[in-house]
């Protein structure tokens, strides 16, 4: 018997993991008392020594002192506020109007706004929860087809979990062992693609199916000159001139491109306040609204990725810095309560301590695990994949695929992700492509029916009853829940595309880092030298 | 039955005042967190106390809230079982699982992390950086968090063995499941809209 248990201890020790998982018991403990249990076998069958329990305190000292997952509560803090701030409002208002008076007008904005969201922060329900209370009233009052309307708005505020700075990233580069600036810059072609593509999408419904799309009616456009023109030519020509200046401050290098951008639309914002409370009448109302609406996000943009690039800021600064950033915007809107305070920081501290705890349960399963060498049985049953680096990655990313449909992102990173990533190396995989990709997949679970979260989050935002419509007075229809699952699919479909793309051509992710663009994304670490008594990640080699 | 459940209320009390007053520190550490970029970039000065006090605030949040978070049933839960069995069968969970998962291990840590401070505190020991912090109070947090979740679990159990003996209600606050069900159920019910 003690033999067989000897021989087979990594084996059980993970089936005893799934059971104690599923038994629904909280994660964290259910991990680490798992770990305990057969770091206990382990001992008494002389397995182990029991100094690897007493180094517990040691590692969870390490845990305390990493300096990435700090990023945690700030960006979870940062969407909280920034949720609250009336940005997301501001923007989809102005957006809409902007691309409103063209077919599928209100869809190619929500997909706008939730990338320019998404490069915010990293919170999908704050992203998801935004469109669902502001866009998705107006597509439907405007005859937007539901299931259009529903799947536009929950693919979008799913970008936030791909593109940076996103909680998932941040957590993937800790747990693979590589820098989040270099993660960040591998996740921007696949995230900006993915949101290219859903345009894209936009645009050929709005061509075979234009009904399931219309422009918004004339009475709907608030922006427009009191001649009754749009004014899109002057919004152009202020595009036009800041891209100029921005191109020419950084090819005769006068300044770094991110610098560029920062003072031409700093410029641009002075210019349309200057018209605004001048009444100069330079620019088209519409041009003056667009730049206007769009400084906070980007002011925001650069506060916490433009510092990241530049080097000023680590990612968890950086975090800081836009969770600052979003505190003053909501205070300038008048937005900013103690109650609301008061409750972001509770959501936050709670959110952090599960998280970090779950992370102490997989650090004292995993040691354990490592010491029975379970580690070299995930390694052999992985690495004689048929296939080779493709084969491993379809398994993988089937295995993940499924997985987060029960298991939430930081589970997934925490638990599955140590086990998969020494085996990915060994493959010969870039962890950045690897993190890349199940980052996409990830967003793919999020959205997939009918377990996906960001439609739990648009079920809880959009009418369930049928209701007035505050504009029109018409009785609408509710939204149901097929209405968001049939709506989805089809962005479901543009995921696995990507992810398959993803697969295809690493040069997607890993080409952007080779590329020496004068952003070193690894001399960050050099300011915050970690304190040299933390030990080597736990979960990493 | 009756001290006890007396009991569980004070530990309850207890670790409710505990989570609402480090929360605050959530606020702090992006105070400091921020403030150490922008006085790095401007004034090029940096020092690595400011940058080990962003840590020691997560620290106190994070651990010590611990008990708190438990309070509030916000460790996340795989709950595609759970979800579909009886309050009873539930309660049955926690109270097995309080009792021989999380007691035992609080219960370690709590006693392995106690000699760690206290070897610390007596040799005053700093941090190995430059201008580094004392490292005691961040060593402290380590039992102090465990002995707290410890304390909460056993509240915990003290409610669920009550239910089960029919003597209070279901005393489990619904479960968010994961991060951004937490974050959503903040934006949607926070507000009552």
């Amino acid at each position: 018997m003690s033999a067989l248990i000897i021989a087979n201890i990594g084996p059980l020790m993970f089936a005893m993991l799934i059971i104690l998982l599923m038994i629904g018991y909280p994660v964290a403990f259910s991990l680490s008392a798992n770990g305990l249990l057969f770091g206990a076998i382990a001992i008494h069958y002389g397995l182990l020594g029991p100094e690897l329990i007493q180094a517990l305190p040691q590692r969870i000292f390490g845990i305390m002192s990493n300096d990435t997952l700090l990023a945690i509560p700030f960006f979870t803090f940062m969407g909280l506020i920034l949720e609250r701030s009336g940005m997301a409002e501001d923007l989809l208002d102005t957006i809409g109007q902007m691309f409103g008076p063209i077919r599928g007008g209100l869809a190619y904005a929500v997909v706008f706004v939730g990338a320019l969201l998404a490069a915010t922060t990293g919170v999908v329900a704050a992203s998801v929860i935004s469109m669902g209370l502001i866009s998705l009233p107006i597509m439907l009052r405007y005859g937007y087809d539901r299931r259009v309307a529903a799947g536009v708005i929950a693919a979008s505020g799913t970008l936030a979990q791909i593109i940076p700075p996103s909680l998932v990233l941040i957590v993937m580069a800790d747990q693979l062992g590589r820098s989040v600036g270099d993660m960040y810059q591998g996740a921007f072609i696949p995230g900006l693609g993915l949101a290219a593509l859903y345009a894209v999408w936009v645009f050929i419904i709005s061509i075979i199916r234009p009904h399931l799309m219309p422009a918004l009616p004339l009475e709907a456009i608030r922006v427009r000159e009191s001649t009754g023109k749009a004014g899109y030519a002057s919004l152009v020509i202020v595009v036009a001139i800041a891209a100029a200046a921005a191109y020419a401050l950084t090819d005769y290098e006068i300044l770094h491109p991110i610098w560029a951008c920062a003072l031409v639309g700093g410029a641009a914002y002075v210019a349309a306040l200057a018209d605004r409370y001048l009444n100069l009448h330079i620019l088209s109302l519409l041009a003056r609204q667009v730049v206007i609406v769009m400084m906070p996000p980007l002011a925001l943009i650069f506060l916490v990725l433009g510092t990241i690039f530049l080097g000023i800021a680590t990612p968890t600064e950086g975090g800081a810095m836009g969770s600052a950033g979003a505190l003053i915007l909501a205070f300038a809107n008048r937005r900013l309560d103690l109650k609301l305070m008061k409750q972001a920081m509770d959501t936050t501290a709670k959110l952090s301590s599960f998280v970090m705890f779950i992370l102490v349960g997989s650090t004292v399963f995993s040691l354990v695990f490592r010491g029975v060498n379970g580690d070299l049985w995930v390694e052999s049953l992985l690495i004689g994949l048929p296939g080779g680096q493709i084969g491993f990655l379809i398994v993988v990313n089937t295995l993940a695929f499924v997985l987060a449909f029960f298991l939430d992102f930081f589970e997934l990173a925490f638990i599955i992700v140590p086990l998969l990533g020494p085996v990915a190396a060994k493959l010969g995989i870039d962890l950045i492509w690897f993190g890349v990709l199940l980052g996409v997949n990830m967003q793919t679970s999020f959205m997939h029916p009918p377990f996906g979260y960001a439609l739990f989050y648009l079920r809880s935002v959009a009418p369930k009853e049928e209701y007035t419509d505050r504009v029109t007075g018409k009785r609408l229809a509710p939204l149901t829940t097929g209405q968001i699952y049939w709506g989805v699919i089809p962005f479901v479909i543009i995921q696995v595309i990507m992810v398959g793309i993803v697969i295809a051509f690493p040069q997607m992710v890993t080409g952007v880092l080779d590329k020496g663009t004068g952003i070193n994304p690894s001399s960050i670490h050099f300011e915050a030298p970690p304190p040299p008594d933390t030990n080597p990640p736990p979960n990493f080699r | 039955m009756r001290f006890l459940l007396a009991l569980s209320r004070l530990i309850d009390r207890l670790n409710a005042w505990v989570g609402q007053t480090v929360y605050w520190m959530v606020l702090a550490a992006v105070l400091v967190s921020s403030g150490n970029a922008v006085v790095r970039y401007i004034f090029d000065y940096s020092s690595n106390g400011w940058l080990e006090l962003q840590w020691y605030l997560y620290t106190s949040f994070f651990l010590i809230g611990a008990g708190y978070t438990l309070l509030r049933n916000e460790h996340v839960r795989i709950d595609i079982i759970n979800s579909r069995l009886s309050p009873r069968a539930r309660a049955w969970i926690d109270l097995l699982g309080g009792i021989f998962f999380l007691l035992p291990m609080a219960l370690l840590i709590m006693t392995l992390a106690w000699p760690v401070f206290t070897e610390s505190y007596a040799l005053h020991e700093t941090s190995p950086n430059a201008n580094g912090l004392l490292r005691w109070p961040v060593k402290l947090m380590i039992p102090a968090g465990f002995f707290l979740l410890a304390l909460q679990g056993v509240s915990e159990i003290i409610k669920r063995a009550a239910f089960l003996m029919n003597l209070i209600p279901d005393p489990t606050p619904h479960h968010r499941h994961g991060a951004d069900e937490l974050v959503a159920h903040d934006l949607v019910e926070g507000d009552g809209r």
